[in-house]
């Protein structure tokens, strides 16, 4: 055995005798296992609902009995976002940001019922996810452990008793560091079990399951490599504890929570009503397409009439209010369109003012990595933003084309007592509409988002690791 | 450098050492044979802290000779601590060990691995009574820990040994039978080099003594005959060095 492996089996064997350290050990291993589970059961039981809800909502869309097809555009259709396997793992702004949307004509609706919104506020400071555990909870075990391994020889003596047999100060931090990096495997191995069993599940990426393992394990080993070095850099244990903890403050409680705080003032997004104010207003310059002397729509009437030869809309082949109506939603859209790509952009912004903020605080690289991985970020949330928003100007789309095709204008427009029952068309044509298929991020997609997060944590690593040599060779000189 | 073939284990010539302007050893010379023990007597502040730390390499002599078994400690390290047992004024054992696993883990560090039988045969000689050498540190005497520290010591067969106050602490009983154990060391040919502020202790065991004063032996006295040490007079002479320190 190597002096290297004979310092780690005993310091494993010091902490299997303290029977704190082996009781703090077991009870975050059994977190570890109950965040799994728990986040299992959550995970699933959303899934389930989600799919329930939607299958119902499909169901209510298609029962819908014969009727005027712009009754339809405003019946609208609610819409579901399934959850990808690795949310068991980590949900990341999932609760935060809903999951439904209700998709109608003439607007866009943002995203619901969050998580965050429907639990207590003790939900914003992080769900018992296995990811959180990993995160926040991890490093402190490691801390606990871990912060008198080289303090403690120092404090006893045996540090220059050691080196006075010929141990190198490198083979004791090394020695230290590896008994450190086993309690961190099997603080990870619960996790990694439970990513076995997800592994198992339709939808679940084995690229990015693979880069979310590389970073804990890059995260947790990072957090082993700095105890190591605050317990060789101070005199005493007591110091070391005292350092880590704030430390561990700063980079995984405080820093976390303020960067998107600064991020928010740095880029500030309007308010709702700030917004809505805004958008009426640009509607408004838009035009109406009820107002015969609007000079947009006047143009569009006149253009039409000329396309079809025609002088009078009643002449027209089809129904002019149904193309009336696909104009405007196209208007309105783009409009729509331009004030969620600006709100995105500020979001992306903040988002990557947040991430930048890893290069001060691993936790939050590590947090911008696994969420990317996982595919619950920001640029998760506005892939199902994006494809809900198509699937809404294509369903309402679809029903002003039939306005158009399948109700003649003269019918459109009468008032009398069978008018009604003339505008109504086949509730058959509901069926005719797809229903909402959300297309997941490939496995190369959701991997690369993930590299800046990876890239920045092993550039840590790397320099923490740097950092252990000279303090091995400072060792080296060790005093009484 | 390649290992002495003399019987001088343990060389300071000529050394000096400086902790900033503050110049600790000044001129040290003395030696020890192998099977010899020396006895290194100084008040507070002679240095000899600081002898020690330059002979296990952890201070760097401004100038001068430094030999263990013929290596360097500050040119090689690492292989003139091989040569060193060396056993500080508080045993540094871990409390989490019985006695024979910090035996076994101390001397696996040092890379040795003797046999059980030969361990119990260090414990046996260092007087260690057989029930503790199954139970934890934890409560030990610091007479009990310093047999475990020179059981380590034996086991090691290292041609130097370098205590560090080793009867600090210790009442009479205790403190005769470590003299034994490090005589019974010394017999086997291993180089000891004591420093100590017990003239009573140096003078029942060194075969010399020397005054270590401002950094550099000041005066050296050999044993001789059955009586060994005119302690009274040792007594005199250590008053003085330390009243002149």
């Amino acid at each position: 055995m190597s002096t290297v492996t004979l310092i780690a089996s005993d310091e494993l064997r010091l902490m299997r005798r303290n029977r704190v350290a082996v009781v703090a050990f077991a009870l975050l291993v059994l977190l570890t296992l109950a965040a799994a589970l728990i986040s299992w059961a959550h995970q699933q039981s959303i899934t389930e609902t989600r799919a329930r809800f939607q299958s119902q909502a499909a169901e209510e869309f298609e029962a819908q009995p014969d009727r005027h097809p712009h009754r339809m555009v405003h019946f609208g259709n609610f819409i579901f976002r399934p959850l990808g396997p690795l949310a068991t793992f980590d949900s990341g702004v999932d609760a935060f940001t809903g999951n439904s949307m209700f998709l109608e004509g003439h607007r866009q609706n943002s995203a619901n019922f969050g998580d965050v919104r429907q639990s207590s506020l003790l939900v914003r400071f992080g769900q018992l996810t296995p990811a959180f555990v990993l995160q926040v909870i991890a490093p402190l075990l490691l801390i606990f452990l871990g912060y008198g391994a080289v303090a403690r020889e120092r404090e006893l003596g045996s540090l220059r008793q050691m080196l006075a047999q010929g141990v190198s100060g490198r083979a004791l931090v090394m020695g230290k560091l590896l008994a450190l990096g086993v309690v961190a495997a099997l603080v990870g191995l619960p996790t990694m079990i439970a990513f076995l069993l997800i592994a198992g599940q339709p939808g679940a990426l084995a690229g990015p399951m693979l880069v979310i393992a590389l970073g804990y394990a890059a995260y947790l080993t990072l957090w082993a490599i700095i105890v190591i070095l605050v317990s060789a850099l101070v005199r005493r244990g007591r110091d070391a504890l005292l350092a880590l903890l704030a430390l561990w403050t700063a980079l995984v409680i405080l820093l976390p929570r303020v960067a998107p705080d600064v991020a928010t003032q740095a880029h500030a997004l309007p308010t709702r009503l700030e917004t809505d104010i805004a958008i009426a207003h640009d509607l408004h310059k838009l035009g109406d397409s009820h107002n015969p002397d609007d000079p947009f729509f006047k143009a569009f009437k006149e253009k039409t009439l000329r396309q079809y030869g025609v002088t009078r809309v009643e002449d027209l082949p089809v129904n002019y209010k149904g193309l009336l109506g696909m104009e405007g939603e196209k208007l309105t859209s783009g409009l729509f369109d331009d004030y969620a790509d600006r709100s995105f952009a500020i979001q992306a912004a903040q988002s990557r003012m947040t991430d930048g903020f890893g290069i001060v605080s691993p936790a939050i690289s590590l947090r911008q990595l696994s969420m990317a991985a996982a595919g619950t970020d920001l640029a998760g949330h506005r892939r199902f933003m994006t494809q809900a928003e198509a699937y809404r100007y294509d369903m309402v789309q679809r029903l002003n084309r039939l306005q158009a095709d399948s109700v003649s204008y003269a019918n459109d427009t009468a008032g009398d007592v069978g008018a009604d029952q003339r505008k109504r068309i086949s509730a058959g044509h509901w069926h005719d509409i797809p229903q909402f298929r959300f297309q997941p991020a490939s496995a190369a997609d959701l991997v690369k988002a993930s590299l800046p997060g990876l890239s920045l944590l092993l550039a840590w690593l790397i320099i923490a690791a740097l950092a252990l040599l000279p303090v091995a060779r400072h060792l080296q000189k060790a005093r009484p | 450098m390649s290992p002495t073939t003399t019987g001088q284990r343990i060389i300071l010539s000529d050394v000096n050492l400086s902790y900033g302007s503050h110049q600790v050893l000044r001129g040290l010379t003395l030696h020890v044979d192998a099977g010899e023990i020396y006895a290194l007597l100084g008040g507070n502040g002679a240095g000899k802290s600081t002898t020690m730390s330059t002979l296990l390499g952890f201070a760097r002599p401004d100038s001068g000779i430094v030999q263990i078994a013929g290596y360097n400690p500050t040119a090689e390290p690492d292989r003139a601590r091989e040569q060193i047992a060396y056993v500080p004024e508080n045993v540094a054992l871990y409390d989490h060990l019985t006695a024979r696993e910090n035996t076994v883990y101390l001397l696996a560090l040092a890379g040795r691995h003797p046999a059980p039988d030969a361990i119990d045969g260090a414990f046996e000689a260092t007087g260690l009574q057989a029930a503790a050498w199954d139970k934890r540190l934890g409560g030990f005497s610091k007479g009990m820990r310093q047999k475990v520290a020179i059981a380590i010591a034996l086991l090691r067969e290292v041609p130097a040994l370098l205590l560090d106050e080793p009867s600090s602490g210790l009442d009479p009983r205790a403190t005769a039978d470590f003299n034994r154990l490090v005589h019974d060391v010394a017999r086997k040919g291993a180089a000891v080099l004591m420093v100590t502020h017990d003239l009573l202790s140096a003078a029942d065991i060194a075969d010399r003594i020397g005054f270590l004063e401002a950094g550099r032996i000041v005066d050296e006295a050999s044993a001789q005959g059955d009586d060994r040490f005119d302690v009274r007079e040792l007594h005199r002479k250590f008053a003085r060095e330390v009243a002149a320190a």
